[in-house]
């Protein structure tokens, strides 16, 4: 039973919010009662993280409730079917695989935003160190390269010749803050724009600056552009790269990005249901919306409400409504206007030690690396997408000592796709593994939501129902989302919104102090 | 967020984790707000506004500080979030002796501490509001029993001593639940038990000198535990050289050059 200022309507301000990005502004203000209902049993929704039991139940879930989920085609595989698989998996509860490892640039708007909101606190960070490329066809077992991520990496290198290291300094001191801008927020978009004009990655790096084609398939991971290089646009590629150089050192010495441990934003997640709940709200697990009818047209009413029926067949009137598509009932929802790709999430006997190099003298130990595969590396066409691998190792807390885990993702749904990641992590294994590295578990799914070129603007009706667009499909957390939210915020708050208020949120008297 | 040493003395300070679980209203927050302030309001709103408080016991051999988890409420509708009991090291499962219902509850959470948090946790069951009982007067005059608390969590004896010094409920007292019957409880579960009073401070500041003599020092000493589930050493002291944690609020300390973008 809801408390009942939610069931009576006491209080003037409702909003019900059923994503997890909305209950950041949850404590919003003092009139405003906010009411997060999640339809499933546990925290983070789409970006939720599971031990190996809680993976299967999800797999099976997302499988029956097709279409209320933003996955699809989910399955579970216990290893290779050999028995010593099973004696070297650990308990299930050893292991917190995340749906949202999503890497955080030093440069992200999300780590300020943490910070006001104090949030930061209740979340450890860590390391994200190298980038590798990989490289078939070359002589040995060693078919990963380092991808020289910083200008002392480039100087260090000794696979690039000098002349190429050349052409990309160039590059690098073109699109440096001298050239293009100090800051990379804001103010210097119509010089890249001027700059680029529409030419692909490709045709900028060959046309201006000659730098040999072998290296554009490194520039491109750095991008974490899941397209080809003659498919990603040089505007958007110039801009990500140069967040990683300007990320490099912000925290420390030889790393530019970050995950959360634990379960990335899962936990992100659980801090914003904390905070919402801190700041008064309500949080209700295991609750939907089965239906929504928005106030009569008479707009002289008093009651301009909009009503919902809850799952637990309770009723709620509501000024706001907050969610993404598949939060609301079917009825309600929209058709999505999505992008798919293919992951996977797999458990590997070994710690894979190689991928983490300390990457600069006293800085902290990478817990994370990026394995990038171009579709040619793969034996397909040059224009086919990149499959990319975070690994994590077990110093984030989500596998135990001595394995890893691998998060696979490839901008191309279905079987082809995972076809590929797992072509991509046999090599890895083969690459950086050790001879008896391999997959012990892994979890493959197909996951909808929002590509690099789709908008993510809330969709706000003058009925007060507010859309949130479909999760960010980028493997680094996608600053958009922040705007979204205070858009949100915005919309509710009305004239109440100032935005040196938002996500600010105050200590209580007393609650931290030394 | 935490120290290996504190500035102004040679003993040993090691932060602590410790998590708020009972039904709503037994005097979770009170029961926090009069041993961190030493102060107590008689109508108090359901908790909101703070997500951990921290307060200092200091030991004969060193500081503990603690880092006090409320619950914010979010008991009400849903479980806790995972991220609540992760590196938990003590949890106060706190009832209300006037109301059968809330041990029930304090039962149930205990159940989920032992399915959630770290395996080595500290819990201590805390029959609160004893101020409304009779034994309000006579508790007054307890000893004071955390000296005699070393490192056992299983704290069985001093418990059994309590049930044999009060009375069982009498004279029509608004008690509902008899201390032999929580007592009893706790001993079969290995928890500390207490029966407090937020209202007038009794037995609040022993719940948490008990709870600080118990954790183990090889959990307050020890570094990095072994990967996930071990718990329990993110937040303490001591930590290894070669670590992986990143301080947001170290920005700026590395970063007189931004890596390459020269």
């Amino acid at each position: 039973m809801l408390p009942s200022h939610h069931r009576n309507g006491v209080t003037s301000g409702y909003a019900v919010g059923c994503n997890n990005l909305w209950h950041w502004a949850g404590p919003v203000s003092p009139s405003t009662n906010v009411l997060h209902v999640d339809r499933n049993p546990y925290y983070g929704g789409a970006e939720a993280a599971f031990s190996l039991q809680e993976a299967e139940e999800w797999a099976n879930r997302v499988n029956n409730e097709t279409g209320d989920h933003p996955f699809e085609d989910a399955s579970v595989r216990l290893g290779d079917g050999s028995p010593e698989v099973g004696t070297q998996l650990s308990a299930s509860r050893a292991y917190t695989l995340s749906l949202s490892p999503q890497l955080i640039y030093a440069r992200s708007q999300l780590l300020p935003t943490l910070v006001s909101s104090k949030v930061h606190r209740q979340l450890e960070f860590q390391a994200v160190g190298s980038w590798w490329i990989h490289r078939p066809g070359d002589s040995g077992d060693k078919r990963l390269y380092r991808v020289p991520g910083s200008r002392e990496d480039i100087f260090a290198d000794d696979m690039i010749s000098v002349k190429s290291k050349r052409t990309l300094m160039r590059f690098i001191r073109h699109i440096g803050p001298s050239q293009l801008g100090a800051d990379e927020a804001e103010g210097e978009g119509s010089s890249l724009q001027e700059d680029v004009g529409d030419a692909s990655l490709t045709e900028y790096l060959t046309s201006k600056f000659k730098v040999p084609d072998e290296l554009h398939a490194p520039l491109l991971s750095l991008c974490l552009s899941q397209v080809s290089p003659q498919q990603t646009s040089a505007q958007f590629a110039v801009t990500r790269i140069k967040r990683h150089l300007a990320s490099l050192g912000v925290y420390g010495p030889g790393f530019g990005s970050l995950a959360v441990k634990w379960g990335g934003g899962s936990e992100i997640s659980q801090v914003g249901c904390r905070a919402l709940a801190v700041g008064g709200g309500v949080y209700v697990l295991n609750t939907g919306i089965n239906s929504l009818d928005l106030p009569a047209e008479d707009t002289t009413n008093e009651d301009s409400r909009i009503q919902l029926l809850l799952s637990n067949d309770e009723v709620i009137k509501t000024k706001f409504v907050v969610g993404s598509n598949w939060d609301f009932p079917k009825a309600a929802r929209l058709s999505c206007d999505c992008d798919r790709v293919a992951r996977s999430i797999s458990v590997v006997s070994s710690s894979l030690e190689s991928l983490f190099p300390a990457t600069a003298e006293g800085g902290p130990v990478p817990v994370g690396a990026v394995v990038a595969f171009p579709g040619a590396s793969l034996g397909r066409a040059d224009d086919s997408p990149p499959v990319y691998i975070l690994v994590h190792s077990s110093e984030t807390g989500e596998s135990p000592t001595g394995q890893c885990v691998l998060y696979g993702s490839i901008n191309m749904p279905g079987s082809d796709g995972q076809a590929l990641i797992n072509s991509a992590v046999q090599q890895l294994l083969e690459s950086a593994g050790g001879p008896n590295a391999k997959v012990l578990w892994s979890l493959r799914y197909t996951q909808w939501g929002r590509g690099e070129t789709r908008s993510a603007q809330p969709a706000i009706s003058a009925e007060r129902v507010i859309r949130l667009p479909p999760p960010s499909l980028d493997l680094a957390f996608d600053d958009a989302l922040i705007d979204t939210v205070k858009d949100v915020w915005q919309a509710i708050m009305g004239d109440e919104a100032t935005d040196h208020e938002f996500m600010t949120f105050e200590d209580r008297e007393g609650a931290y102090e030394e | 967020m935490s120290e290996s040493t504190s500035a102004n003395t040679a003993k040993p300070s090691s932060s602590v984790k410790l998590v708020l679980l009972g039904e709503a209203a037994v005097g979770k927050s009170s029961l926090v707000l009069r041993f961190v302030n030493n102060d107590f309001q008689e109508n108090k709103e359901p908790t909101i506004g703070a997500a951990f408080l921290t307060q200092k016991c200091s030991l004969p051999t060193r500081t503990i500080k603690f880092e006090i988890w409320d619950t914010a409420g979010q008991e009400r509708f849903a479980s806790l979030a995972p991220m609540y009991y992760r590196n938990a090291q003590a949890a106060l499962v706190v009832y209300d002796v006037t109301k059968p219902s809330s041990l029930t509850k304090a039962k149930h959470w205990v159940a989920e501490l032992q399915r959630q948090a770290s395996p080595g946790i500290v819990i201590a069951l805390v029959g609160n509001k004893l101020d409304l009982t009779n034994d309000a007067n006579e508790a007054a005059g307890e000893a004071q029993p955390e000296a005699e608390h070393e490192s056992s969590p299983a704290d069985g004896d001093e418990a059994t001593e309590e049930t044999q010094e009060e009375p069982d409920v009498s004279n029509g007292d608004a008690r509902k639940v008899p201390t032999r019957e929580a007592s009893a409880y706790a001993e079969e579960e290995g928890l500390l038990f207490f029966e407090t009073s937020a209202k007038t401070g009794h037995n609040v500041v022993d719940v948490f000198t008990a709870i600080a003599n118990a954790i183990p020092e090889s959990s307050l000493k020890s570094g990095r535990g072994a990967g996930a589930g071990t718990g329990q050493t993110s937040l303490s002291g001591g930590r290894p050289a070669e670590d992986s944690r990143v301080n947001l609020g170290e920005r700026g300390a590395a970063t007189a050059k931004e890596g390459c973008a020269c």
